[in-house]
């Protein structure tokens, strides 16, 4: 038979329990990843028969994990969205405002080069004046470079980052067995509230740097997934994650799944998260910056550079490199089993790319594939010095012995900026004067007048001997002394590379001379046509011109920044919304516990005054019979 | 909707941090003036307001070196206007020393000034320009242009002209090379120059000579030889007979579409040469002159043969002036082209300087407007997050 006493004391136990997870729950409002706990009462079962049945008292059932699985999930997923899109937002945004600041921006680098180049062309003979042309050209030289140096910088960070995140990723893995191995301590069937909780949480950072899926088994212990199926966690044991060097570039890190099987590549399965967002960030956005940057420098050099070897400098001696570059950069695969070796130069501004390529080796022949596309490129040549191979505009010679499978990457862009150097210091080897000129003799006594030369071909050994165009008619001339030639008014007149052209009506006897044009320092032909570069178009078929393709770099860098951050915005309301979901369901509300707390006070005060009153009872007991 | 304690909180400090970046950004964009501050703010815009930028820095450059052009062209303006006057000195000196009245002192002493001018024309053709190059020696502009060895006269320099850029597209020479200007001048008429021969023994003085029928004229070198002082037959230069004709002082002999005029009495054997005009130096001019008006002539045949020295040397100065005015001319209209270029790039770049404004200018109006607005958002939300975080059962237990 229940007795008052116990069951006040039931009541007492209960409730003292009550406000002791009310505390919990207080002292919990502010911990991530919480849930509130909730306790359940029932009645004990008494005793009685009959008509006669009276309870015994009160218990908790169970303290209650407010929870929802569902909501949990969306949260999870959402704090993957988010943080790959914290992570390209964070990177576009510093190639963002590199570009955007003045002093590095390449523009008005380019602009003031030009522009000095014009002043040089105004006065060609000031060794002054050509001086702040070489100090203008150190200057866009250096601001390539540096352009590039901050573009590498960010993808040594990139790198950092990587590995961070993968060190975070497995650090978290261990935390999650670690807990599933207490929970299942605890026992199938148990709730242990608060690991589970903890449990959780770490899935939920886990989530925020790789996408994960995850499955509980019987025992309570929770299995994660990542990339494309690959187990992090199973039960107590969790897999790792590295980082190792790239195939190609030994200082580029890649991350690789370290299974039982070994290690394999994950790259290019994972997405999401802050991982997913670092090498989203450098395949998308990154390598693509540094290749069209690469794509303007090599337009802007190799324009210059050609058409300065076109001009003769004030000592008499034709032009040579303005600017120096390397070539594109060979990168050999780790992997290769022979001794293949290529090399590869840009011959076709408006076909180049600046992208990367992949030549493979199979055995008979090679391939070639693009770099950020895997799309293979059609070759033509047969990769000799005689007749490289072609494609998109460069030129690749092979040698070596390559094994089958071997695989050479062909960064044709990337690595350009950071090479420019300027190749000239002293003043008087600028070539702003054109190598010929022509002459029309003083005894001619027809009205003719011949054109200065334009150089048709620089590379012409003859370019600088001198040539007599003389008039056998009116109608018929002779090319130093031999042939007989048919005049017609306008046309051009090729000879050793110059071209020239004839108007008007010659006398019989009328010469012309075409010769080297010594001497010259007032001449400023070929810094005019060196001018005309700045606005010419090149790249793309010769639609881009030098400045339009940096603009056009700043365009994609800004169009995609912004894209990111509109889906950073975006993605940063349904993480709110999924975390408001998970707290409405599973938050501490300070307001209801005090409330709890008055509710079970109470009730622990009422079942105190049970005690009491038992008391009064037996004390009436004792009263009455100790008469 | 059960609202969590820290839901509430993280909720209310969201939209804090929400306003306090765009309040920066505002406030960004007020303090440097620029609607966008990176290109990602508005990527079209920024990369059209880099070539925007580029092409108004080169009109700029334009700009710049349509000063250049114009000083160059005005030096030499001032210099052929200089030439110019000289020229018509000397030619004043030539028709004076043609007078009859002139003795061979007073002749000499015209030569002499005439000579004078000689030394001051050719410092005029070896001028420098500001930056200390040569004005007229083409492209070598450290070599001295005109040079005299002996009674020759060279030019050092080469034919070369240079061009400056003054728009997109648009090159205007900046000088004329020597050659041009003093070297290259037809004598005579332009077309074919007279003379008599050295040996004549008459008094025949060949006047005025023109071109009449083009068609005709084949640019040989004919000669004019009196059989007797009444009658002429002309060759051409390979010995043909051409035309012949019956001469009165005075007549105009005309033949092969051209025709000049001729007075006195030439002598049997005396011949008159008509050669398509070669081309001449100033200098040389000028000094025929001179050398012609210092010869004594005391008798008929030699006063004769000064006068028709004189007459072509007066046509050859009627030639250099116009020669020297076709030049002139010529640098006129380019100052004109470069003064209607620097017009149209003023307007050009104030178009473009309009364009660039709409683009990366803030709208001040609308900027403040929207900072005062977003400040007063931001203080609302910060004033209820106060007041929310304050309430609690707590404080009423």
């Amino acid at each position: 038979m229940p007795d008052l006493l116990n069951t006040s004391l039931t009541g007492m136990l209960a409730f003292q329990r009550a406000l002791q997870m009310t505390s919990h729950n207080i002292t919990n409002a502010n911990t991530p990843g919480y849930s509130r706990q909730v306790a359940e009462f029932a009645t004990r079962i008494g005793g009685g028969a009959g008509k006669t049945y009276v309870g015994g008292g009160t218990k908790i059932s169970i303290i209650k994990r407010m929870y929802d699985q569902l909501l949990v999930e969306q949260l999870r997923n959402s704090a993957t969205g988010q943080a790959r899109f914290t992570a390209l937002n964070s990177m576009a945004g510093r190639i963002d405002s590199l570009l955007a600041d003045a002093d590095t921006g390449l523009s008005t680098g380019l602009q003031s080069y030009f522009n000095t180049l014009q002043d040089v062309s105004n006065d060609p003979g000031s060794i002054p004046i050509r001086q702040a042309l070489l100090g203008e050209a150190d200057g866009i030289a250096s601001s390539f470079r540096t352009l590039d140096d901050r573009l590498q910088t960010l993808d040594s960070e990139t790198n950092d980052r990587i590995r961070l995140a993968v060190d975070d990723i497995n650090r978290l893995a261990a935390g999650i067995a670690d807990v599933n191995d207490e929970i299942a301590i605890a026992g199938v069937g148990a709730q242990p509230n608060d690991l589970l909780d903890r449990r959780d949480q770490l899935v939920l950072e886990l989530s925020g740097l790789i996408s994960v899926a995850t499955t509980v088994q019987e025992d309570g212990a929770m299995n994660v997934f990542i990339g494309s199926g690959q187990s992090l966690v199973l039960g107590d044991g969790a897999q790792r994650l590295g980082v190792r060097a790239d195939e190609f570039d030994p200082t580029r890190l890649s991350v690789a799944y370290e299974g039982a099987s070994g290690s394999t590549p994950l790259d290019t399965s994972l997405s999401g998260g802050t991982l997913g967002g670092l090498l989203e960030y450098r395949t998308r956005i990154l390598d693509p910056s540094r290749q069209s940057l690469g794509q303007t420098a090599v337009a802007f050099v190799q324009q210059l550079n050609e058409q300065h070897q076109s001009g003769m400098d004030l000592r008499g001696n034709l032009g040579g490199d303005l600017f120096s570059m390397a070539p594109p950069t060979i990168l050999y695969s780790s992997g290769n089993g022979g001794s293949g070796t290529a090399s590869a130069m840009v011959a076709d501004l408006g076909a180049f790319t600046g992208a990367d390529y992949i030549l493979e080796f199979d055995g008979a022949s090679y391939s070639l594939t693009r770099g950020d596309t895997g799309q293979s490129v059609a070759l033509t040549g047969t990769g000799t010095a005689l007749d490289p191979f072609v494609a998109d505009g460069i030129e690749i010679q092979v040698g070596g012995a390559p094994a089958a499978g071997d695989r050479i990457m062909i960064r044709t862009g990337q690595d350009a900026a950071g090479s420019i150097q300027n190749a000239i210091t002293d003043p008087r080897a600028l070539a702003i004067a054109a190598p010929t000129r022509s002459l029309a003799s003083n005894a001619n006594l027809g009205d003719a007048s011949i054109s200065a030369p334009t150089i048709v071909d620089s590379s012409d050994p003859a370019l600088l001997t001198s040539a007599v165009i003389a008039f056998t008619s009116p109608t018929t001339y002779s090319i130093n002394g031999a042939g007989s030639f048919v005049y017609t008014d306008g046309d051009p007149i090729v000879v050793n590379g110059s071209s020239v052209v004839i108007t008007g009506v010659p006398s019989t006897g009328d010469q012309f001379t075409i010769e080297a044009n010594y001497g010259a320092a007032g001449d400023n032909s070929n810094a005019l046509l060196m001018t005309n570069l700045q606005s010419k178009g090149a790249l793309d078929g010769g639609a881009i011109s030098i400045n339009e393709s940096y603009a056009q770099l700043v365009a994609s860098v800004g169009g995609t920044a912004h894209q990111i951050q509109a889906g950073l915005e975006a993605q940063n309301v349904v993480y709110a919304n999924a975390q408001d979901a998970v707290l409405a369901k599973s938050g501490v509300n300070l307001d209801e516990e005090a409330a709890n707390l008055i509710r079970f006070q109470q009730a622990y005060q009422a079942a105190a005054q049970v005690v009491n009153v038992t008391k009064v009872l037996f004390d009436s007991l004792l009263n009455a019979t100790a008469r | 909707m059960r609202v969590s304690t820290r839901s509430a909180y993280l909720n209310g400090l969201a939209a804090i941090q929400q306003l306090q970046a765009s309040l920066d950004r505002t406030q960004r964009q007020i303090s440097s003036g620029r609607r966008i501050l990176t290109p990602s703010d508005d990527p079209i815009a920024a990369s059209r307001s880099l070539e925007l930028r580029e092409a108004l820095s080169r009109l700029q450059q334009f700009g710049r070196n349509s000063t250049v052009v114009t000083n160059r062209l005005s030096q030499e303006e001032s210099a052929l206007a200089a030439v110019n006057n000289v020229l018509q000195r000397v030619r004043e000196l030539a028709l004076q020393g043609s007078n009859a009245t002139q003795s061979n002192e007073s002749r000499k002493f015209i030569a002499i000034e005439m000579r004078e001018h000689l030394g001051n024309l050719e410092q005029l053709a070896n001028q420098k320009d500001g930056n200390g190059g040569y004005l007229f020696a083409g492209n070598l502009e450290n070599t001295q242009p005109v040079s005299r060895m002996g009674s020759t006269f060279t030019y050092n320099g080469d034919q070369g002209q240079r061009f400056i850029q003054i728009g997109e597209g648009r090159q205007v020479a900046d000088s004329d090379p020597g050659s041009a200007v003093f070297f290259q001048i037809r004598s005579g008429n332009g077309e074919f120059a007279t003379a008599a021969a050295a040996a004549n023994t008459g008094t025949g003085v060949i006047g005025a000579s023109s071109v009449i029928d083009p068609t005709l004229y084949d640019q040989d070198e004919y000669t004019i030889r009196f059989a007797d002082p009444d009658n002429y037959d002309v060759f051409d230069s390979s010995g043909g007979l051409v035309a012949s004709g019956a001469y009165v002082s005075g007549d105009t002999i005309a033949f092969r579409g051209i025709e000049f005029t001729l007075a006195g009495e030439p002598a049997a054997a005396d011949e008159f040469i008509a050669s398509p005009s070669p081309f001449q130096d100033l200098f040389s001019m000028v000094q025929n002159l001179a050398n012609a008006l210092e010869t004594s002539s005391n008798s008929p045949e030699s006063r004769a043969a000064m006068a028709n020295q004189v007459n072509a040397g007066i046509m050859n100065m009627d030639q250099a002036l116009g020669h020297i005015l076709d030049v002139r001319t010529q640098v006129g209209s380019r100052l004109a082209a470069i003064e209607d270029q620097v017009d149209s790039n003023g307007s050009f770049a104030l178009a473009m300087q309009t364009a660039l404004a709409e683009i990366e200018d803030l709208d001040y109006a609308e900027a403040i407007s929207r900072l005062s607005a977003e400040t007063t958002t931001l203080e609302a939300a910060q004033k209820s997050f106060v007041i929310t975080q304050r309430l609690s059962l707590f404080n009423l237990l």
